[in-house]
């Protein structure tokens, strides 16, 4: 499996965590924090109201949040989080309809080296543009990719604004029609999982994970397609795509892989509606795994899950 | 061991190894060839690989080490010449391989239009991973533009993936929706709507004349002049077998190569499966037919019974995010009953076909859950009478599911007009009912909505309805007919508001629950489509009434009038003779005067009508368009020309009225006259439009009727100005088509807005007027032309129209 490589590498992201509201707060939904241990216990004793920190910021302002300094700004573990060394956070909001489930929020520590991409593309006139990224090492691509627009059905953030579905690619450095194509290929970015982020206002935002072998953000990706249009009314949700460093390809042209309600991470995931975090058997032999729910209105439609 | 030697290495004949070496591991040597430089891959995943969505590497079927495995020599790239059956070997560039027995799976080789230009650099097909290479290589230009000929399965697929490679893609299909072998118009309509909303210029009824450029493809020039500048060209327009070789070996070869059921040629020794065989007449291009082919071989081969049978198909488009299913037999026919589910608001669209208590065709688009389970109870022939009523609803139904009627409604962006009249969208209408307006009254005082001409009245209690739920019982109204639940004045509403351009469009987006409506409604939504849009929607003949099918009045005896223009009821010795003529040639019983003055021949055979009109399109006579829901006629007096009395130029006025309103559409029937003095000798005063000339210039009333009612005209205004009287009856006319029920007359509507309404917007307001005249200018750059004319050139062809299933009857 040329596309992604299993090779023994640092990750890009260093910490996910979810929150979930309690009240009018939001409260620690489980997390994977690897040895920043004091960064976790900082954390577990946080909690947000709305509109207060990075997660109570994304649901007071019902949009993924992509915060690339901590110092001066409303994080508010920002000492936890230069003791653990961890310089940037983008938070995502998950709503259903009007409803906030869970932020998730995934935190990066700059490296020379480090390269990868999360990105969150927004629709303004009909053109989608970038909003914010985090891209570690990446500069000249950071650069490219602030100049890049994408019309609808274009490039992995325009098909996920036209399909409304979460969207896999590969050999992200090969040939598509734009410039950020050859930047990604010089830096190895070679995979890109594309999801939208629905908010209850209906702006369209696109997020994007575009991981490079050397660290990647995950060596699995997963998208299941829980949709009753796609499944009916069995509650369980199908495999529509995925790719994995260690078992290639997860489709199957001819056999539809499905996933029950609590089945795992995944379908602990399809139960609730909320994101899992899961460091143990769910991650299918990796560190961790984090399965986000995606809801077209108040209905889950898709659960994204990437693994690491 | 047998030497096994096999030609094509693609998905058939891959599967066919698996099953031998399943089967019979070591019975075989096999030496593979295959005119590509590589072993089995799955060819249907080629649109995700282009898409970018899958790498080549994962859709390789059979790699190097499972050839390895199996002891497969594998001669890829290598090009088979020829076949010696008699010494029973294949010939190559490299010499002669020996079989024992023989598997021809060469495929299919795509179509190509012999369009001027296809051989030019930048035309590909799409078949193959170099034809895919190709495609991701010229995407790779930042601006790249695509022409994709071909709206079939595998055209849409390319051009979804170069769209998404980031290409300006247009798709070219030469019938009127995509997809037509495997969806109807409806689901058709909704694949189109997803695509356009990924930005892929979609053009149906589409003819291409040339492919042009200098060296390299340049653009694609259509029928209609066109131009589509581009890049690239990929040419989907369907695969033909690929059997010279199989010919030239002296197989027996028809469409295809000829196999029996255990898929052996007429050579015992030589056996052909996949795309390049026909068995029992069929040809086949979906890959579980192949599989079952494959299956049926290895069986053969190892000297086992099977028989190769064909059965159903599904068909699926590997487009992400479009989600499509269809199966069977879809067509329409009298001995056939559609169920149809609509939900509009999801984009849902399911079609059931049933013949004889059996599920014979399924088509859905926008939730496929069931698509399997409708799929077996067509394999299975089963008999679906005691589910009949829950059918659509699929396997899982508890019966509570029903469609909901308002959820078009409910669909509605906030922003969607719902009142035109006072431009009030749906967005204030719910925040007034969420403000505390529950009733019609409260939204007319907070909102004005539905206060002015009322025809917006069932939508905004629709609105009501989905906003308070069962806090709102709905007033029972007359909807269209059985196929919906909406009045007329919503549907045109709804047309203007959702912009809906086509009758798949309205069937979809309003949840008809028929396929394509009924002999009721289709020339209604015929007209208000055609009304609204006279520049998109094409005018559909099938949904007119007969009369206006056959441009002739049909009479009681089977026979039909000709009725040719006068305008303003004046006429030409000329014109009198060729009437005269005509009605001798073809033997024509009677000639009546009529009370519109003009001629009507009557008894005329329908073989007859495109002669007769011929030769009245010779004397330089159109249409008199007696039959129409149109303009009749302009009655005129011969005011100041001849007339003591006469005050204005009358027959001039209603000449110009004729010319400028003939050929126009509207609800119902229009009839003018124009008197040249109040004592009114062109009867004006009991028209649809009807002018009183003054000497201080022209009484303008309408909504007069001298029928089954008997109504005298409002005074619409008066103007002084011949030029004002045709500008307030234009804009009249046009006010009437956009807003009317159809089979209203003017007088009717004018009774349910209110002739005060009719003036603010005609007289009063001098930019709208000139606005309405305007867009009825626009519309008749289209209509205003003699439908006789095009039928007339074709008198020696002429045939009658075949029998209609959804015969439209007055």
């Amino acid at each position: 499996m040329d596309t992604l490589m299993e090779t023994p590498v640092r990750t890009f992201v260093d910490v996910m965590e979810i929150w979930v509201p309690e009240g009018d707060r939001l409260v620690p939904g489980g997390g994977h924090y690897g040895t920043l241990s004091a960064f976790a216990e900082a954390s577990r004793k946080t909690s947000f109201a709305r509109g207060e920190g990075l997660p109570g910021k994304a649901w007071a302002e019902e949009r993924p949040i992509v915060l690339k300094a901590f110092e001066g700004s409303y994080f508010l573990r920002t000492d936890a989080a230069k003791e653990a060394g961890l310089t940037s956070a983008v938070a995502i909001p998950v709503f259903a309809g009007r409803t906030l489930k869970a932020v998730l929020v995934v935190l990066c520590s700059d490296d020379a080296d480090r390269y990868g991409a999360i990105e969150v593309w927004a629709e303004s006139d009909g053109i989608l543009s970038l909003q914010d990224g985090y891209y570690g090492a990446a500069k000249q691509f950071e650069e490219i990719s602030q100049r890049t627009t994408f019309k609808r059905g274009q490039g992995l953030p325009g098909s996920v604004w036209s399909s409304k579905t979460p969207i896999l690619m590969r050999d992200l450095g090969l040939g598509y029609g734009f410039m950020r194509a050859e930047s990604a290929g010089k830096i190895g970015l070679n995979t890109g999982l594309g999801l939208p982020v629905p908010v209850p206002n209906g702006t369209t935002y696109a997020l994007t994970l575009l991981t490079a072998s050397g660290t990647p953000i995950a060596r699995r990706f997963e998208i299941w397609d829980a949709r009753t249009a796609k499944v009916g009314s069995s509650g369980k949700a199908v495999l529509s795509d995925g790719i994995c460093a260690r078992s290639g390809p997860l489709w199957n042209f001819e056999t539809d892989r499905m996933v029950a309600p609590w089945q795992g991470p995944v379908g602990r995931a399809l139960a609730s509606g909320l994101p899992v975090i899961d460091t143990g058997a769910g991650a299918a032999g990796y560190a961790s795994m984090v399965a986000l729910p995606i809801h077209r209105g108040a209905e889950l439609a898709h659960i994204v899950a990437w693994y690491c | 061991m047998q030497k096994l030697v096999v030609i094509g290495a693609g998905m058939a004949s891959g599967r066919l190894l698996e099953h031998l070496f399943d089967a019979a591991p070591g019975a075989f040597d096999v030496t593979l060839f295959n005119a590509e430089p590589r072993g089995n891959y799955n060819r249907l995943m080629l649109s995700p690989v282009l898409s970018g969505e899958k790498s080549y590497g994962e859709i390789i079927t059979h790699d190097d080490d499972w050839y390895a495995g199996n002891t497969v020599t594998c001669r890829f790239g290598e090009k088979i010449d020829g076949i010696d059956r008699a010494r029973k070997v294949v010939l190559s560039a490299q010499g002669e391989t020996p079989y024992d027995k023989l598997i021809i799976a060469t495929g299919s080789n795509p179509f190509i239009i012999p369009l001027p230009g296809h051989t030019l650099p930048g035309v590909i097909s799409y078949r193959d991973l170099d034809d895919t290479n190709a495609m991701i290589e010229t995407s790779a230009t930042p601006g790249a533009r695509a022409v994709v000929i071909g709206g079939g399965l595998l055209g849409l697929e390319a051009a979804a993936g170069l769209r998404m490679r980031g290409m300006e893609v247009t798709v070219l299909h030469n019938t009127g929706h995509l997809m037509e072998r495997q969806l109807d118009a409806a689901a058709g309509y909704l694949l189109r709507r997803d695509l356009e909303a990924r930005g892929i210029n979609v053009i149906t009824q589409a003819q291409t004349q040339s492919i042009e450029g200098n060296g390299h493809v340049a653009r694609v020039m259509l029928v209609d002049g066109t131009e589509l500048p581009c890049e690239l060209v990929v040419m989907a327009v369907g695969i033909r077998p690929s059997v010279q070789l199989a010919k030239d070996a002296g197989l027996d070869v028809g469409r295809a190569i000829t196999v029996d059921a255990q898929m052996q040629t007429s050579d015992p020794d030589v056996y052909a499966l996949g795309e390049c065989v026909e068995f029992a007449g069929t040809l086949f291009g979906l890959v579980a037919p192949l599989y079952d082919q494959a299956k049926v071989l290895a069986k053969t081969l190892t000297d086992q019974e099977d028989a190769f049978t064909v059965k159903e198909l599904a068909t699926k488009l590997k487009v992400t995010g479009c989600d499509l299913f269809s199966a069977g037999d879809f067509a329409e026919g009298a001995d056939r009953e559609d169920i149809v589910f609509r939900d509009p608001g999801r984009g849902v669209y399911k079609r059931l076909v049933l013949k004889d208590d059996h599920l014979i065709g399924a088509v859905m688009y926008g939730d496929t859950a069931d698509g399997s389970w409708f799929f077996g109870l067509i394999k299975d022939a089963t008999d679906v009478s005691d589910m009949r009523d829950t059918l659509i609803f699929g396997p899982a139904y508890q019966g509570g599911a029903t469609a909901d009627p308002l959820s078009a409604v409910a669909a509605l962006p906030a922003d969607a007009e719902i009142c035109g009249c006072n431009g009030i969208c749906k967005g204030q209408i719910v925040s007034a009912i969420k403000g505390g307006a529950h009733t019609l009254g409260d939204i007319r005082a907070t909102t004005k909505a539905s206060g002015s001409c009322g025809t917006c009245t069932g939508l905004v209690e629709q609105v009501l309805a989905v906003t308070l739920g069962d806090d709102f019982v709905m007033p029972t109204s007359q909807p269209v007919c059985k196929c919906t639940e909406f009045t007329h004045e919503d549907v045109r509403l709804l047309i203007k508001t959702k912009e809906l351009k086509s009758q798949p469009a309205v069937w979809q987006e309003l949840g008809w629950t028929t396929p394509n409506g009924c002999h009721v409604c289709r020339p209604a939504i015929n007209f208000y489509l055609l009304a609204d849009w006279p520049l998109e929607y094409q005018d559909d003949p099938q949904s007119r009434f007969v009369n206006e099918r056959n441009h002739a009045n049909i009479q009681k005896d089977g026979t039909y009038s000709v009725m040719p223009r006068m305008w303003g009821g004046i006429t030409t010795p000329t014109e009198l003779r060729a009437i005269a003529d005509a009605a001798d040639k073809y033997n024509v019983p009677t000639v009546k005067v009529t009370g519109g003055q003009r001629i009507d021949l009557l008894g005329v055979k329908k073989e007859d009508l495109p002669g007769m009109w011929f030769d009245l399109n010779a004397a330089g006579m159109v249409s008199g368009h007696a039959y129409s829901k149109g303009l009749r006629t302009v009655k005129t007096c011969v005011g100041t020309d001849h007339c003591r009395f006469g005050t204005q130029d009358s027959t001039g006025l209603g000449i110009k009225l004729e010319k400028l309103l003939w050929g126009s559409w509207t609800p119902h029937k229009v009839k003018l006259a124009v008197s040249g003095c109040p004592r009114n000798c062109a009867e004006a005063t009991c028209k649809d439009v009807g002018i009183i000339c003054v000497d201080s210039g022209y009484q303008v009333g309408v909504g007069g009727a001298a029928g089954m009612d008997l109504k005298e005209t409002e005074r619409l205004c008066d103007v002084p100005t011949e030029e004002e009287a045709l500008e307030v009856t234009a804009a009249f006319v046009q006010i009437y088509r956009e807003n009317a029920k159809y089979l209203d007359r003017p007088y009717k509507w004018i009774a349910k807005v209110g002739l005060d309404w009719v003036k603010e917007r005609v007289v009063d307001d001098l930019e709208n007027r000139r606005a309405l005249v305007a867009r009825f200018d626009l519309s008749q750059t289209i209509y205003r032309k003699d439908p006789w004319a095009p039928l007339a050139a074709k008198a020696d062809t002429f045939a009658p129209l075949a029998d209609l299933t959804l015969e439209a009857a007055e």
